[in-house]
Parts: structure tokens; sequence; C-alpha cells
């Protein structure tokens, strides 16, 4: 609209008709990018999810230990990955590591905070119990806070997909050499809006139905569980 | 009382008249001599961040040589993410600075641009290798090299156009995707690695040359590549309908871009970028600005700011190869040679 308003060229704004041969010439090699990416992001995922629950379970407690973990987080969290990237590219090239360990970084740190922050939170009416009962076990207490707060898990795993996603294509885009990241910087370099356009209309898709798969394994999960 | 106000006024009018004159004289004054007043604004966006390569806009900042010509500049500088085309067209700048393949790109895709000057007239891209690791006397001599490259960048566009011509396939080199990271040119990865010949050329020359290393440069336009960089250009509508201003501002321009080539005040030069470029020591600048300076004047017969034709119509030729365009583009109809003798 804006582009037959003003009379812009195709070059500022690519016209529907651009965009959609740019569709047809280059979505089975951004479709093979997105993959690319997404592998790398599920797996970075799959690791910051593994090390947030068991880093979180450590700093569950209001002890100096929980005080610390959850004070070094917010610091870590803090530091601009653009920044760190370059460094990590330098120390490990340009490979699969350094997406995964970017990928893994950038979903990591909120997805601890809010880890500890469910896990640390007591559920007193079904934890007196076991507590009076002498039955209690580290282990109890974890499922008990972890089932309890289902939906809230759920919710904040399905969100760090976004950030695991967003990571990967940051580090594909400061200096990887595959993915769809960095696919969207040659095209930036060629000055092609077109094929930015159409690969961030494919991220979208694929994240969505990525995202829209773990809310159903997370409901799956919560069925089973109370079977 | 009334008697008396009425007697006032030949006086009033006496004392008004007396003050026109005055009044005149101030009122010209104001307009003739506030600067804010006469001059015209004008925004100028560059291709990159304001280093050597950018001498002439600087020098011409600072020198008043846009003042001169009624005009007050504004220099933006460029990057990755800007892009001086699409600023003219969607009237964010007046004028900027582009390479030859992104003005061609951006012909093919219906945007009103036009080049009044070409800056460069010869392409700083080259690649740096070391001389003691592998020798080239020729193109074929790249076989078998692993050779950085900027995906989607006129470094590849070049590098494949040198390939065509030695005559090598894509399998009988290695295409490696550089960053802006010299690492992997530094630990042997790359043989050889794109460089700008008058900023990162020297720096990295320089350094290498301290570590006792020997080093070398391909020149594509040893080889008959001759691709276009930094141009000056505006739209096609500022051109139509301020002809004058356009001719301004290129006057202001050469005027900037041949006192930093031809002047003898180097060390004011020098200073002048420096307060844009802190980060380059001041010995480095100055090797900078001789290398800058015999690109945008290579012998004393080009002009300064001249466009190649030829060349320009070699850069089309290229970049259809290349499949870059899928059509020509006629880019002689977009060069207006007549700003620059």
């Amino acid at each position: 609209m804006i582009k037959y308003v003003v009379n812009l060229s195709d070059y500022v704004i690519p016209s529907l008709g651009i965009l959609l041969k740019t569709f047809g010439e280059i979505s089975s090699t951004y479709a093979h990018d997105v993959f690319s990416t997404l592998c790398v992001a599920i797996i970075g995922q799959i690791f910051s999810i593994m090390l947030a629950f068991i880093v979180g379970i450590l700093g569950r407690k209001t002890t100096w230990l929980g005080s610390l973990i959850k004070v070094a987080a917010y610091n870590i969290q803090a530091y601009p990955i653009v920044a760190l990237a370059p460094i990590i590219f330098i120390l490990l090239g340009d490979g699969f590591l350094s997406r995964l360990l970017i990928a893994a970084m950038i979903c990591y740190f909120p997805l601890l905070l809010s880890v500890v922050g469910i896990l640390a939170e007591p559920i007193t009416e079904v934890e007196h119990f076991y507590q009076q009962t002498g039955r209690m076990r580290w282990q109890l207490e974890v499922k008990i806070r972890a089932f309890e707060n289902l939906p809230k898990l759920t919710t904040v795993i399905a969100g760090s997909a976004t950030l695991a996603m967003a990571g990967t294509i940051v580090a594909e885009f400061i200096a990887a050499n595959a993915g769809i990241g960095y696919s969207i910087r040659i095209a930036l370099y060629q000055s092609d809006l077109s094929k930015i356009l159409v690969a961030l209309f494919m991220i979208g898709i694929t994240l969505s139905i990525y995202q829209g798969a773990l809310e159903v394994a997370g409901r799956l999960v919560k069925n089973a569980w109370e079977q | 009382m009334v008697i008396g106000v009425c007697s006032l006024f030949p006086l009033l009018i006496d004392r008004l008249t007396r003050l026109i004159p005055i009044a005149v004289a101030l009122g010209i004054t104001f307009f003739v001599s506030d600067p804010a007043v006469a001059k015209e604004n004008i925004t100028y966006r560059l291709k990159w961040l304001i280093n050597m390569s950018t001498v002439g806009d600087i020098v011409a900042v600072h020198r008043g040589c846009f003042e001169e010509q009624g005009l007050t500049v504004t220099l933006k500088s460029g990057g990755p993410e800007r892009d001086a085309i699409r600023d003219l067209e969607l009237g964010h700048a007046d004028f900027g600075v582009a390479s030859g393949d992104q003005v061609i790109q951006a012909i093919s895709k219906g945007s009103p641009v036009v080049v009044i000057a070409q800056l460069f007239q010869k392409n700083p891209l080259q690649w740096v290798y070391f001389k003691n690791k592998i020798r080239i006397d020729g193109l074929t001599d790249l076989k078998n090299k692993t050779i950085g490259v900027t995906f989607g960048k006129n470094d590849e566009i070049i590098m494949r156009t040198l390939l065509v011509k030695s005559g090598l396939s894509d399998r009988q080199v290695r295409l490696y995707s550089v960053r802006l990271d010299y690492t992997p040119f530094y630990r042997g990865v790359a043989d050889l690695w794109p460089v700008y010949i008058n900023t990162q050329g020297v720096e990295i020359g320089h350094r290498l040359t301290a570590s006792g290393a020997s080093i070398a440069f391909l020149d594509p336009e040893s080889y008959g590549v001759f691709f276009v960089a930094n141009s000056v250009v505006t739209s096609k509508r500022l051109l139509e309908e301020h002809p004058e201003r356009v001719q301004r501002f290129i006057k202001g321009l050469i005027k900037g871009w041949t006192t930093a080539v031809e002047g003898t005040d180097s060390d004011r030069i020098v200073e002048d970028v420096r307060q844009y470029d802190r980060d380059t020591s001041r010995d480095l600048l100055f090797a900078q600005l001789d290398q800058t300076r015999a690109l945008v004047k290579p012998d004393e017969s080009f002009s300064i700011g001249r466009i190649n034709v030829p060349a320009w119509e070699q850069t089309e030729t290229i970049m259809l190869a290349n499949q870059q365009i899928d059509r020509p583009v006629n880019v002689g109809a977009h060069l207006r040679i007549e700003f620059v003798e």
C-alpha cells in the first residue's frame, strides 16, 4: 500500500509479483536453510533445558548457592550475545559447535531464571504431608513442584524455542557459513529485500509449527502424568 | 487633545521615514550574511563508515567547499545495513555513495537513481596473500587455492569473473566464506583474503610486514576486470527539479576531493580524518592517504570524479553473466557525465 501511494520502486519495497517469483525460485533452498537452523536451535534448546533443570534444582533452595546461581544468571544474561558471538567464532571456528553454543546461551539464562523461580516455590498443601510423614526427598519435591507448575513450564519451554531460533539466526548472521541467518546476510549484501522477506516468512511458519508441537507435547506429558 | 495627537503624525512619519533605510540595511545584512537562511541543507549518505576512503568528502565539509556553493552538507556514515540508494528514494538523503553493482542492481528494480560522479577510478578491492607460501604469476595459479570471498558481495562476483577468465571451474578452487575476522587468513586456512587496498590492505600489510612476513596483492584490474566502486548518486527527481543544486554539490565535492588528492598539506588532511577514525594511528593514516590518492587519480590524465563509462558497461556485463541481474539495464543511460569535465 505504502509502496504504491509513495511510488517506491521494487528496490525499496518489492512488489507482490517479485515476492512470489522470489519465493518460487528460492523456497526450496531456504527451506533447507531453515531446517538446518531449526535443527541447531532444537539441539541447543534441549541442551539448555537440561542444564537449566540441573542448575535450577541446585538453585531452588534459599541457600547461598541458590542466591549465587540466581545472581550469576541475572548478570551473565545481561551480556550482549552480539558482542560475545565473534569471540566464540574466533575460538571455535564457524562450524556447527559455535552456532549451537550461541543458540544455547541465548535461551539458557531466561530459561534458568524461570525454572529456578518455579522450582523454588513450595506447594505447601501437598508437600506438608510428605514432610510430616518424613517421606520427603529432593526428587519428590522437584516432581511435585514440576507437576503442579506443568502449564507454566510448558509455556516457558515453548517460549524458549523462539529464543533458541533467534540465537541461532543471530549466530549465523554474524559469522556462520550455513543456515537461514547466513542466507539473510547474503541477501542483505545483495540489497535483495524480497529474499529477506521470504526468509522471514519461512522462519515464522517453521517457528509457529515448532512451538505448536511443543505445546501439544506439553499437554500429552500432562495427560500421561495425570493418568 | 485631537489637535495635539494630529500634530504628532508628521513627526512620527518623519521618524519612520528615517528608520526605513536602517531597516532595509539591517534586512539586507540579515538575509545576505546569515548562513542559516541563505544556505540549502543537504544530506549526503556515505557507503561505509567514515575513514580514509571518504577523505575527499571530509575535506569538502571541513574546508567549506560546500559552503562556498551555498550548501550546508550533513555527512552521514554508511554501513552494511544502510543503503544510500534507498535513502534517496525514501527522501532521507539528497546525495549518496554507492558501488557500481549496487547502482546496477537498483536500476534493474526500477529505482530512479542517476550517477553524477565516480570517486574511485580504480576499485580498491584486492586479495592479499603470503608470498613465501604461494606464488601467483597468472590467474591459473589460483588452481587448488582456498580463496576468501564474502558471498553476496562484489568480491564474490569479481573473483568468479577472474575464475572464468582463468578457465578454472568452481571445483578447481575452494571459495571460503569471509567475515570481518582475519584469523583464517593468518592461520593459513585461506590462501587469499579480500581487502580494500587503501584501508585494510595498509593495516594488514603493516602488521604482517612488521612481523617479518612477506605479502603481495592480487589486483583484478591487472587481469582486465574493471568493476566500478564508490560513485556519487542522486535521484532523477532532484536532478530534474534542481539541476543547479546538483551542479553546486558536485562542484563543492570535487573541490574537496581535489584538495585531498592534490593538496600538499597532508598533516591537516590526516587530522581531518582522525576526527572520525581515532583507532587508526597517524602513520597508518598517512599510508592510507597515499593509497587512496592513487585510487582516485591513478594517473595525471584522469580528472577527479570523471565517470568511466566502459568500466560501468563492463560491470553490467559481469553482473549479467553472474546472474546478479536478469536482463540488461543499459547503465549508460543512467550516467550523467556532464557534471565532471
